[in-house]
């Protein structure tokens, strides 16, 4: 088990936040471009998701796996999108994305007077408390080589 | 959550309202501080009211440290020091309104914008209960804050 990284969006794509821990290939293009690209892709899967399920969606479009790793989606009302990086094993990341929002993005950012509302986001203390969060976490696990 | 997150997003707004406005000089705190002492004026009607009267001055501290803190604030002052001259020092380790901004020195420039109303308070709270004097706060690391509380004595 292991976590590698992790995006924060808004509704408008702009990154606010972006966090590392044990990527272990960088892909080579800045990371503005990085992020560009990503949100592309996830605006595109949940547009898929949405117009080729079968049934009606609840949720839509929650991850994806390939062989070497996971990525999770969590998109909460108001449009903010969380995107975690881990490894194909772990477990139970919906419920840690949640308490990313809840416990770390509404106490930290939403209710820090000098953020700016839509601008990514700069203050010591939220890194802080997300990386003990995530470390804490059993599913940070040991770093793989 | 709901009510003090409420309270929180208002005075950040008011913060930001009072410190933009046009034609007033920059870093010009007073009119915070204005608005916080006539707060602090009325709640203390209100908190006192089941209150018999306060022995003296320092009896008057303490109930500013627990009951008026904890009503406001969800906690007590820390720590209250005094030199027996009209000078008191309130300590609170992790003032309400500097734990979500940050937890060392970063945005300490920031600091003065969230303490000036709180100052006006405990100065409207005092006035109220018959002690003129000036408040003035000081921040070091945050989230901890000092606010000194000078008597003035006529």
């Amino acid at each position: 088990m292991t976590i590698y990284n992790l995006y924060i969006f808004d509704k408008l794509g702009t990154l606010l936040y972006y966090g590392e821990w044990n990527r272990l290939k960088q892909s080579g293009i800045t990371k503005d471009e990085e992020a560009k690209l990503m949100y592309g892709m996830l605006f595109s899967i949940k547009s898929f998701v949405s117009k080729i399920s079968p049934v009606e969606p609840r949720e839509g479009f929650l991850y994806y796996k390939t062989n070497k790793y996971a990525l999770h989606y969590l998109e909460v009302p108001s449009g903010l999108k969380f995107v975690l990086n881990t490894d194909n094993t772990s477990t139970g990341i919906r419920e840690f994305l949640q308490n990313i929002y809840t416990k770390i993005w509404v106490e930290y950012v939403v209710r820090n007077p000098l953020w700016t509302i839509g601008t990514p986001v700069s203050s010591d203390i939220f890194k802080a408390k997300l990386d003990e969060y995530v470390k804490q976490s059993p599913l940070y696990g040991a770093k793989l080589l | 959550m709901a009510e003090e997150a409420i309270f929180e997003f208002l005075h950040s707004e008011i913060v930001n309202y009072t410190l933009s406005k046009e034609n007033s000089k920059e870093n010009d705190l007073s009119t915070l501080e204005y608005i916080g002492f006539t707060t602090g004026f009325r709640i203390i009607e209100r908190l006192t009211r089941e209150w018999p009267r306060f022995k003296d001055e320092l009896d008057t501290m303490k109930f500013i440290c627990t009951d008026f803190w904890s009503t406001i604030y969800r906690k007590q002052i820390d720590n209250l020091r005094t030199n027996h001259q009209g000078v008191y020092v309130l300590q609170d380790n992790a003032f309400r309104f500097l734990t979500r901004l940050s937890s060392g020195s970063q945005y300490l420039e920031h600091a003065p914008k969230f303490v000036a109303f709180t100052c006006g308070l405990v100065r409207g709270g005092l006035a109220n209960l018959g002690i003129t004097s000036t408040v003035t706060a000081e921040v070091q690391t945050m989230p901890s804050c000092k606010f000194h509380i000078q008597v003035n004595r006529t």
